[in-house]
């Protein structure tokens, strides 16, 4: 019986395993596919069931607001429950797929930003990475794509302060093959004798004993069950708001330095398509080159985004960024007509340009005013306070995007390789951004208990049992879709954990 | 040898159109309705612009053999000095802007 209904369980049962991930996502997933046979009993608790279910979800719902300096606030009440998946799979039900390392770059302390550095280098996580592309049944990432080029999907190469990025896309993802993710994510259970999921248990608080040690979790299930788990370890991985929800509901467990819940980093696209007066976000790309590494590529091949290195992070005194690019069929406007005209008869081959349609993304930077709190006078079905966001964008962040976009622009001009275009005012960016659903840096990571949530094992702060799995540990962002990070150092945690139980890996 | 407003107009005919178009377009009058747009534009900004100046700094031998690799240098040079000339959103080089202006 490797499935529990927890509604169904007689009143008051305790739940015991050595291991409990609180939590059935990618990230309790990946980590439990590891500690199959591994001679150790294992339990997810998953709060919703096999599907998606809306009075679960709804158990979600909250408030919010996106700010930033000169436009109006927006309201994101709905991103609260729009943005997250309740039900076991998590966010892999949902998800496009899409798969990256983070950037070299983004592990890196850079001194003209504050707040970065990962405790963690890029080097250090490439063997998780290999791993988690494995489980993800993708390719690895090993190939430098500017240096050793393919010949028939020839690099940009703008100069050093650019570089492609490669992303990749899975077919695990309930959103993609659903039969496919479906096998993932049960199978291994069905096969183990070790792991038990408990589906509809819903972990409402986290029970300390004497302040440094999590004692026991409060499970209550929608039916009005209420049960009990007791492990040697546990792991919260809710995902990047439920994490801080829980640990702010429990107590403020972690929130020894007041950062519990800040820095809350999400990932936006800006780009505009036919806008009201028309208008694109636009590459203009000399016809000589051969864009096929970047547009359009499909989701069998890897394709790279345009990405700003370290040298040019620290030479624009800007953050990563990346340009997306498409293909287009579109007849231009006259006025676009010219532009390419003119460009591609100056640029260095002088034969013509070609208009790519694309999105910016660049690096939001952590900070404390972001942040998640508690509502503690609205309370969801389970008596759980339900959560505010007030997701915050600082002029520098508006400044990150303005200069990046400027520097890709000059780039181009410069080297005759394209031209760009974005034609959106600054007062104007809160309300054309697209959201994703990644929610980071709310359980930062940090080896100084004074500048973050969990240590560099992703364990909490002066909990000795207690462990964070998901994007709030990162403590930046970066672009790329977080899930391979998310999975990578669930990988990671899970060989902490195999050597700190005993069990040989 | 300065060049006439006619001469401008043809050369800049013949830089944006004949790489960007299909063949089959080039044979029809060029549109250049849209670099005047963006050459008004870069006027409007730059209300003392005298554009008889402009020409003859620009393309002082009209369109020779020389015209486009000088402007396309200059073109670059403005790209690294980052000095451009914002276009609904278009990131354009000053010299392109100010050959724009020309057409009007």
């Amino acid at each position: 019986m490797a499935f529990i209904d927890a509604r169904t369980l007689p009143e008051a049962t305790e739940i015991e395993a050595d291991l409990i991930l609180i939590g059935g996502g990618l990230a309790s997933i990946s980590i439990a596919k590891q500690w199959a046979g591994a001679g150790k009993t294992v339990a997810i608790l998953e709060s919703g069931g096999r599907e998606r279910d809306m009075e679960i979800q709804a158990l979600y719902a909250g408030a919010g607001t996106m700010r930033a300096p000169g436009n109006p606030d927006r309201n994101i009440d709905s991103y609260l429950v729009q943005s997250r998946a309740r039900w076991y799979g998590g966010s892999g039900n949902v998800w496009g797929g899409k798969c990256g390392p983070l950037d070299p770059a983004d592990f890196v302390r850079r001194d003209w930003l504050d707040r970065t550095g990962w405790p963690v280098t890029r080097a250090q996580m490439n063997p998780y990475y290999d791993r988690a592309c494995d489980l993800m049944q993708i390719p690895r990432f090993t190939r430098d794509w500017d240096n050793d080029p393919d010949a028939a999907r020839p690099p940009l190469n703008i100069n050093s302060d650019f570089f492609s990025s490669p992303r990749v896309f899975t077919a695990l993802s309930g959103e993609v093959d659903s039969a496919k993710f479906d096998a993932f994510r049960n199978d291994f259970v069905e096969a183990s004798d070790n792991i038990r999921v408990y589906l509809h248990a819903n972990v409402t608080n986290i029970a300390l004993r004497r302040g440094d040690r999590v004692q026991g979790l409060e499970v209550r299930c929608l039916n009005g069950r209420r049960h009990t788990a007791r492990g040697r370890n546990y792991v919260l991985a809710t995902g990047g708001i439920e994490n801080v929800r829980l640990l702010l509901a429990s107590g403020g467990i972690g929130n020894h330095s007041d950062l519990l819940g800040r820095c809350f980093q999400g990932h936006v696209t800006f780009g505009v398509y036919e806008n009201a007066e028309g208008l694109n976000t636009m590459l203009c790309v000399s016809d000589g080159q051969n864009m096929s590494l970047y547009a359009d590529s499909g989701r069998a091949n890897v394709h790279c985004v345009i990405a700003t290195s370290l040298d040019g992070q620290r030479r624009f005194g800007t953050g990563n960024f990346t340009t997306t690019i498409f293909n287009s069929s579109d007849p231009p406007r006259p006025e676009d007509a010219a532009v390419l005209a003119l460009a591609g008869a100056l640029d260095a081959n002088g034969s013509g340009a070609r208009r790519h349609p694309c999105f910016f993304m660049s690096e939001q930077f952590p900070h404390l005013e972001s942040r998640l709190t508690l509502l503690p006078e609205h309370t969801d079905a389970l008596g759980m306070p339900r959560l505010y966001l007030d997701w915050v964008y600082s002029e520098r962040d508006l400044d990150n995007l303005e200069r990046s976009i400027a520097a890709l622009g000059d780039a181009l001009g410069a080297q005759g390789k394209g031209r760009v275009r974005f034609p959106v005012p600054r007062e104007q960016l809160l309300s054309i951004l697209n959201m994703s659903r990644h929610h980071m840096g709310t359980t930062r990571m940090s080896t100084d208990a004074a500048r973050g949530v969990v240590d560099e094992n992703c364990r909490v702060h002066g909990i000795r049992n207690l462990y964070v799995a998901g994007c709030s540990v990162f403590p930046t962002s970066g672009i790329v879709n977080p899930t391979l990070t998310i999975i990578a150092l669930a990988m990671r945690l899970s060989d902490h954990l195999k050597r700190d139980m005993g069990v040989r890996t | 040898m300065n060049p006439s407003k006619r001469d401008v107009l043809l050369a800049l005919a013949a830089l944006t159109t004949s790489a960007a178009l299909p063949a089959t377009a080039q044979t029809a009058a060029p549109d250049l309705s849209g670099g005047r747009a963006i050459g008004q534009a870069y006027l409007s900004a730059n209300p003392t612009t005298d554009l008889v100046a402009l020409r003859n700094d620009l393309l002082p031998n009209g369109f020779d053999a020389n015209a486009a690799p000088r402007l396309r240098a200059r073109a670059a040079a403005d790209f690294r000095a980052a000095r451009v000339f914002i276009f609904k959103g278009w990131r354009l080089s000053e010299t392109e802007a100010r050959l724009f202006a020309l057409l009007t």
